[in-house]
């Protein structure tokens, strides 16, 4: 603006005028009331650092203020520690030392870079490491590193990691960390010297520089400098508009009719992460955006906003946009042909993050590929990180593989809970079922169609007048009988409880909570904030605090949550929180938490918080030693520790559909994978052939589940008739052939941290041309889905990546990689093929539930590769309890290699006795084997012990291999087996 | 092949009983039912061709619990393929049929009360067909002697129903008897009248100059004055047009405050009639587009104006009132308080029970005075002028009211033919109504046409749902709902009916009923529900549903157990049937 200011009058009024033209044309795309929430510019903090990169920028010769006390450095036990100073305001002697350094290596070859204020006025928020971190973690031992001998620079070089490969390269002056996997830089701190670290003031010394100020004027201060000789000068300056913007808003802050009393003043932190020799980042969500991260700066940006984390509920959310959504996680990927790395910002404040790339490309796929044939300049990604309050705390992951990343960053936050069986099978969802015999009509009307499915949703009308934990008893006369009526089928029932509680001394969790003093308070620290939300005036539980989180888990037991049994399950929602009169439809940042903290330092963990204060409730409600299910709309780091998340609310339009995709990529990659997109789209109204498309592609979601607005049309999947009503039946029969496959994925993600539905360059990380790609996926290992997601397309193009064949999973037809190819995607069906050299189990009967396929015997998949070969994994358990953790599970590799199958244990560790489930489970039989990719038609098939088994294969080759089915091979899916063919 | 497909039926309903005897039980594969135990019989050398005729297998490989054939006929007693069904014998009961996918999955499905739908020893199904049975045959005779009852009543319904036509007929030519006689009538009187028009009309003309002068110079500021009304009066109509467009784009969908979600839905409703106005009026305009307009048009016209503009003002304040009466004050939504500023700014001048500003009283205008001579020699002509004179003396001193101002000849033909035009107007509807009711389908034998008009009310909470059938549904609680009105049978069963065209819903779509008929022995609507927005489903019983049971139909047997059908296929003897039906 202030550009625009400086022009004559005529030029500004047509700007003007353009400018008020393209908010008209923005608001006619989209629904979303951008004006409710904040820019950057609407944001002090944000803007202030904002400020200071475009002052580095426009400085020449730009050097960080900040540099290491050289003489402090002490590197033990695996701890570097050190003095941090600000040469601009620690230059005279100060009262307050600067800042405190400190770098942890970590026995998973993880880096922990801290910085904090010595000595704060008050201290400064450091717990979100309590709730995120799982547990105290392993330093390296002294003998796991080596101190190198410091260059000419004076710089500090550690060599690590568990085959040396990494260096970390720490220089004083100005402070930079720098890191090499193999000597190849991969990740540096504070490259472009943005550090800014805003220390805590008292206000009345605020006030007195300020009223000193008012008298030099307003637009000008004392600045110290150094003349020639080295001797200070004072020198007055008139402040540039860059300058003046480092001052903005520092004590108070309005937005719209809200005000931001800020008590504590400014302490935001700031820091630039350079991604050296990366062109594609990842990672950071949630935004409606694609999977490679734009730009946010720099010549030829997409965005001209940072992407912001902060949890917030939008009404119609728009596509291609970094405003902020329901869930944040500050944890962001970078990866290149050569080298990938990770960081894991922790602070759940308001965050931001611009993105600028060096090697700016645009273009994706093979486009891309080709292009970076001929790339001369050296790619980089800078990324600027901005956080409103709390201490500057961030993990390094140097890999060096992405399964490596995954592991250590899980083993830091947690991987996924496994989750119960059902839950990864089919959800049944709208706002909403109005009454039992509604609920009846459509439980029935999944059998009377043949269509499985497994849970039915109850949304916030069942209750009575949106008093959580309760019913409305007119349209829900006996909650128990509707439960056990499903149950008896093998289904399950969810009910939405959320944090809000209405206000209401007749209600008895409002006055339990009031007596029990659990509210989150006003800024005042005492009186309780009240808000509005759906049951009206409302007041919020402070799960920071313990007794409010156990007096909140205690709420889910059968004796209090009356009407609830032990199918009934949970989901919480508008757990941002989201307050309909609040500042951005949230809660203000300055009300107050248990132990005096403020909401400003917790607000993006709040909803994680309530979310693992309901999975703790389901949890200890019974005596069964039940696995809890929980989904939940916010989340952050460490969500996935406590259940599922979804994406919100979004729309039945094709483009919330093509968005799905990468938003769950995105999300599964930062640690949290159990995730979907509701099926149909949240708000209006699918036509029959978007919602047969939503239920191909929701298949292939890790959280599956079809959900309405109340102002929709009903869409219960026959609905529409044929043929969608059979393609969709034979969609959703898809998902449960697959179910031993996803939960074997499942265990493997709570095991080490591996997403289950996965990037393309997480399979084929040297393939530049699937960098990134968003429109098509792997689930694990095995499986390539491509979801339609235009009106009227019938045809599709797929990219198979590798050097192997691919077999489509309806008709085994082959197709060989690599390259590009156009690929018929008829109504009925989406692209999805078999990678050559994987095994996948399925069970093949239909059935109407998850349940009702436990006694199943298994299919197993086999797509044999080039050499002959395939692997692949089944881990099964009893779906329900927590017994897995005392080793009663099957966990079996399955080999297949010189026409040789074998069955082996993978179970590590003294097991104890075989227990009841892993004989009953084990002794269920394989039926059936498909053997895709044999050169040859098979003859005969002979188990170990002598069996022939019948085998049947294709007349004809198909893409140069038969397919065969060999029929009851007579071997059980828990024992040892080999099987020979010929 | 195909002749073997041809003769089976027919071999079955030649020997039905020679074929059960032929396959003894302990031979018929588990899920099978006798009648298609046959079905599953080997060839010579022990194959066996699944029932699609796809693969031939050996005949051991059936129920083997191993897929082969693409049809399922292969497993009709185990879960392997899935896709087919198995066949329950239930007996004590009814035997049915069940998908084979709900084999063995630890449900006890109802459908086999025998339990023999888990047989893998992990799930005990007990054996309750005895009781099942007995409930299901007292369920039976209770139903049966409902549908006695229905089938009496609607024997009578058909009786009248089918008189019914024949009276309407009657009725329609009775009415188009008499159109014809009023025809001529007015016919007549037209003539009358349009002689007489005429004559007056050529005075007027003769005068037209003259008289519109004097007209103007009267009424021109009435005119101006009206004019100023309208001009204000429009600015005050825009000024809430545009605070509700600027509400409607503005206000925070994320608040999901109802009194503003309200307040938009009428702002919609309002635009969606203004719309239609609009048209109408563009219809309108072109014709009177290039009239000169007299003085007294000009001034009609303009008090028109003002009156329809008041109305949308009224219209528009009372959408704002009432969400300023029930907004949520927490919020602070701006576009919401910017609307109530307009709303405040302007209320003084508004006056609630005439639901108008307050402004200059409404011009009363005067009356052109016309002195018509006479237009036809009567012959009254000596007493006319005499009754004349005394009523201007009666007048003059005050007593004029007790003196009658005579009808002119005009006045009196104009009445005639008023009243013979009104009545022809009448007949004309009448017929009309006759004849859409000739029309509508009351159903096979007219069976529903005594319920016409009829009206059912159904509480549910706090609503009240009324069904006229054949004419308009309601949702009545404070306020009184259109569901719709009849638009159609759905189907050709006489079961389901649609009504629609109701009011129409917020950002929805206009409200309408699909009304489903079973059979009862008494009218009533038993269930109200709203499976979808604004799309209400409504159950109906009545006796016109059921079916005419004769007086020499046997009843059932309970002893005698039918046949179950097995989905998908076709019974013998079902194509006959279906035909005896037509």
């Amino acid at each position: 603006m202030d550009s625009i200011s400086s022009r004559p009058s005529k030029s500004k009024k047509i700007i003007l005028r353009s400018v008020i033209a393209l908010g008209l044309a923005l608001g006619c795309v989209s629904a979303v009331k951008r004006e409710d929430f904040k820019t950057c510019a609407q944001s002090g903090f944000c803007t202030r650092n904002r400020a200071y990169a475009d002052l580095a920028k426009e400085t020449p010769n730009w050097t960080s203020p900040y540099q290491l006390t050289t003489s402090s450095l002490k590197l033990q036990n695996g701890v570097l520690t050190g003095d941090l100073i600000n040469t601009q305001e620690d230059k005279h002697p100060s009262p307050r030392p600067g800042l405190s350094f400190e770098l942890h290596l970590l026995d998973n070859d993880a880096v922990r870079v801290r910085i904090n204020e010595r000595d704060p006025v008050s201290p400064r928020y450091d717990g979100v490491q309590d709730t995120v971190l799982i547990k105290p973690y392993g330093l390296a031992k002294d003998s796991a590193y080596t101190r190198l001998d410091k260059d000419a620079a004076g710089a500090l070089t550690i060599q690590y990691g568990a085959q040396d490969q990494n260096k970390i390269k720490v220089s004083s002056a100005p402070f930079k960390i720098e890191f090499f996997v193999n000597d190849v830089p991969t990740v540096v701190l504070n490259d472009e010297g943005l550090l800014r670290f805003e220390r805590l003031r008292k206000k009345e010394e605020e006030s007195k520089k300020e009223e000193g100020k008012e008298e030099e004027g307003k637009e000008e201060s004392k600045l110290v400098d150094q003349d020639a000789a080295g001797d200070e000068v004072d020198i007055k300056v008139e402040k540039s508009p860059l300058e003046l913007k480092l001052e903005e808003n520092l004590w108070e802050e309005r937005f719209k009719d809200h005000t931001d009393s800020k008590p504590r003043g400014p302490e935001s932190i700031g820091l630039d992460i350079t991604f050296s020799g990366i062109n594609h980042v990842y990672g950071v969500p949630e935004h409606a955006t694609s999977l490679s991260l734009k730009a946010t700066k720099g010549a030829g940006a997409p965005y001209s906003e940072p992407y912001r984390l902060y949890n917030l509920d939008v009404f119609e959310y728009e596509i291609d946009n970094p405003m902020a959504l329901y869930g944040s996680i500050p944890f962001m990927l970078g990866h290149s042909k050569n080298s990938t790395a990770a960081v894991f910002w922790m602070n759940a404040a308001e965050t931001w993050v611009d993105v600028e790339k060096n090697a700016e490309d645009k273009d994706s796929g093979l486009l891309s590929w080709i292009k970076s044939k001929k790339a001369v300049s050296t790619p980089a990604t800078k990324t600027h990180w901005i956080s409103e309050a709390g201490v500057l705390d961030l993990f390094v992951f140097l890999g060096p593989t992405h399964r490596d990343i995954f592991r250590q960053y899980s083993s830091l936050v947690g991987t996924t809970a496994l989750p119960q069986s059902f839950s990864i099978a089919y959800h049944q969802c709208r706002w909403n079922y109005n009454s039992q015999q509604d609920v009846a009509e459509v439980d029935a009307g999944f059998d009377e169609h043949d269509i499985p499915y497994d849970v039915l949703w109850l949304d916030i009308e069942h209750t009575d007048g949106k008093r959580y934990f309760t019913w409305d008893n007119a349209k829900f006369p006996n909650p128990t009988d509707m439960q056990q009526s499903l149950s008896a089928k093998g289904r399950k029932m969810v009910t939405i409880i959320d944090p809000h509680i209405k206000k209401d001394d007749n209600y008895h969790v409002s006055k339990e909570g009031a007596e029990l003093d659990v509210y989150i308070k006003n800024k005042d620290g005492n009186t309780a904030f009240d808000g509005w939300c759906w049951p009206g005036s409302s007041q919020w539980i402070d799960f920071y605090n313990p007794k409010a989180r156990d007096w909140w888990a205690s709420q889910f037991s059968y004796d209090r949550y009356i009407g609830s049994t032990k199918s009934l399950f949970t989901w919480n929602d508008m757990n941002e929180p989201s307050v309909f009169n609040g500042p951005e439809i949230t809660i203000p940042k300055d009300v107050i938490h248990y132990g005096n903290v403020e909401h400003r330092n917790v607000h993006n963990l709040y909803g994680t918080m309530f979310h693992s204060a309901t999975a703790q409730g389901l949890t200890q409600r019974n005596e069964t030693n039940q696995r809890p299910f929980v989904l939940s709309r916010a989340f952050f780091a460490g969500t996935q520790r406590f259940g599922a998340i979804w994406t919100g609310d979004n729309m039945a339009s094709w483009e919330h559909l093509e968005i799905a995709s990468p938003m769950l990529l995105t999300i599964g990659l930062s640690g949290l994978p159990f995730s979907g997109a509701d099926v149909g789209g949240f708000f209006g109204n699918p036509d029959a052939e978007l919602l047969t498309r939503w239920y191909q592609a929701g298949i292939y979601y890790p959280f599956f589940r079809a959900h309405a607005h109340i102002d929709s049309k009903r869409r219960e999947p026959w609905l529409f008739g044929e043929p969608y009503t059979s393609q969709i039946r034979e969609a959703v029969r898809t998902r449960y052939t697959f179910l031993p496959f996803w939960y074997t994925l499942f265990h493997e993600a709570s095991v080490d941290g591996t997403p289950i539905i996965r990037p393309m360059f997480t399979e084929f990380p040297e393939d530049e041309a699937v960098f990134a790609t968003d429109d098509q996926y792997m689930v694990g290992n095995a499986l390539l889905v491509k979801p339609v997601s235009k009106a009227g397309v019938t045809r599709s193009t797929v990219y198979f990546a590798g050097d192997e064949k691919w077999f489509d999973i309806k008709d085994y037809s082959v197709e060989q990689g690599p390259g590009a190819k156009e690929i018929a995607s008829p109504a009925d069906k989406i692209p999805v093929y078999q990678r050559a050299g994987t095994i996948v189990p399925k069970r093949e009967r239909p059935r109407r539930s998850s349940k009702a396929m436990e006694n199943d015997p298994f299919t197993l998949v086999i797509a044999l590769d080039s050499q002959g070969e395939a692997t692949g994994r089944i881990y099964l358990d009893d779906g329900e309890t927590f017994n897995y953790e005392q080793g009663d599970y099957i966990l079996r590799e399955f080999r297949a290699s010189n026409g040789v199958l074998s069955s082996h244990n993978l179970k590590t560790g003294s097991v104890g006795k075989t227990s009841e489930f892993v004989q009953r489970i084990g002794a269920l039989r394989i039926e059936r084997l498909v053997i895709l990719g044999s050169k040859t038609k098979l003859t005969k098939v002979t188990v170990g012990n002598g069996n022939v088994a019948e085998v049947e294969c294709s007349k004809a080759p198909i893409g140069g291999s038969y397919v065969c089915t060999v029929k009851e091979p007579k071997v059980a899916i828990g024992e040892d087996f080999e099987l020979s063919w010929v | 092949m195909k002749a073997n497909v041809l003769c089976i039926p027919l071999l079955v309903s030649i020997a039905l009983n020679l074929v059960q005897a032929n396959v003894p039980d302990n031979e018929r594969p588990r899920g099978v039912a006798p009648s298609r135990a046959k079905l599953y019989t080997p060839d010579s050398t022990g194959n066996w061709k699944c029932l699609d005729g796809s693969k031939t297998i050996s005949s051991k490989s059936i129920n083997d619990d191993f897929c082969d054939c693409p049809d399922g006929s292969d497993e009709p007693g185990t879960s392997a393929c899935g896709n087919t069904y198995f066949y329950c014998e239930n007996i004590g009961h009814l035997p049915a049929y069940i998908r084979t996918s709900r084999l063995n999955d630890g449900v006890c499905d109802p459908e086999c009360c025998d339990g023999t739908d888990e047989f893998d020893g992990l799930t005990h199904c007990p054996n309750v067909c005895q009781e099942v049975g007995t409930e299901a045959r007292k369920e039976r005779e209770r139903v049966r002697k409902i549908e006695k009852e229905g089938s009496k009543i609607k024997s009578k319904y058909i009786a009248y129903g089918k008189g019914a036509k024949k009276r309407l007929r009657e009725q329609l030519q009775n009415l188009k008897t008499k159109t014809a006689q009023i025809e001529e009538k007015t016919a007549k009187a037209q003539a009358v009248l349009d002689e007489l028009n005429a004559k007056r009309q050529e005075y007027l003309e003769s005068s037209k100059a003259e008289r519109e002068a004097a007209r103007k110079i009267q009424l021109e500021p009435f005119i101006q004055q009206q004019k100023q009304m309208l001009a204000k009066a429009i600015e005050i109509k825009s000024k809430f047009r545009s605070t509700l467009d600027d509400l409607k784009e503005n206000y925070n969908k994320n608040y999901h405050d109802l009194a503003v979600k309200a307040t938009i839905t009428g702002f919609d409703e309002y635009l969606e009639e203004l719309k239609q106005e609009e048209a109408d009026a563009a219809a309108q305009e072109s014709k009177e587009a290039d009239q000169d307009l007299t003085a007294i048009k000009l001034l009609t016209l303009a008090q028109t104006q003002t009156y329809d503009v008041k109305k949308e003002i009224g219209r528009m304040f009372q959408l704002i009132k009432s969400m300023k009466e029930g907004y949520n004050t927490e919020y602070n939504d701006e576009a919401v308080l910017k609307a109530i500023k307009v709303l405040d700014d302007f209320a003084p001048s508004w006056k609630d029970d005439q639901n108008e500003f307050v402004d200059e009283d409404d011009i009363e205008v005067p009356e052109e005075v016309i002195e018509t001579p006479q237009l036809a020699d009567s012959g009254k002509g000596v007493f006319d002028s005499i009754y004349g004179s005394i009523r201007k003396a009666a007048k003059s001193v005050g007593i004029g009211f007790l003196f009658k101002e005579p009808k002119s000849e005009l006045e009196q033909a104009q009445e005639t033919h008023r009243k013979t035009s009104d009545e022809q107007k009448k007949l004309k509807d009448e017929i009309a109504g006759v004849e859409r009711k000739l029309e509508t389908d009351y159903g096979k034998d007219e069976a529903f046409a005594q319920l016409v008009d009829q009206c059912f009310e159904y509480k549910e909470a706090e609503y009240t749902y009324s069904l006229c059938l054949f004419g308009e549904a309601h949702q009545k609680s404070n306020s009184d709902i259109s569901l719709g009105k009849f638009s159609s049978w759905v189907g050709d069963n006489h079961d389901t009916q649609m009504y629609t065209g109701g009011l129409r819903c917020w950002n929805g779509p206009e409200r309408s009923v699909k009304v489903t008929m079973s059979c009862g022995a008494v009218n009533e609507i038993v269930a109200v529900s709203e499976p979808s927005k604004c799309e209400y489903l409504l159950k109906f019983r009545t006796p016109a549903a059921c079916r005419i049971i004769s007086d020499s139909e046997v009843p059932e047997d309970p002893n005698v157990i039918p046949e179950a059908i097995m989905p998908g296929t076709v019974p013998e003897g079902a194509e006959k049937k279906k035909h005896d039906e037509l």
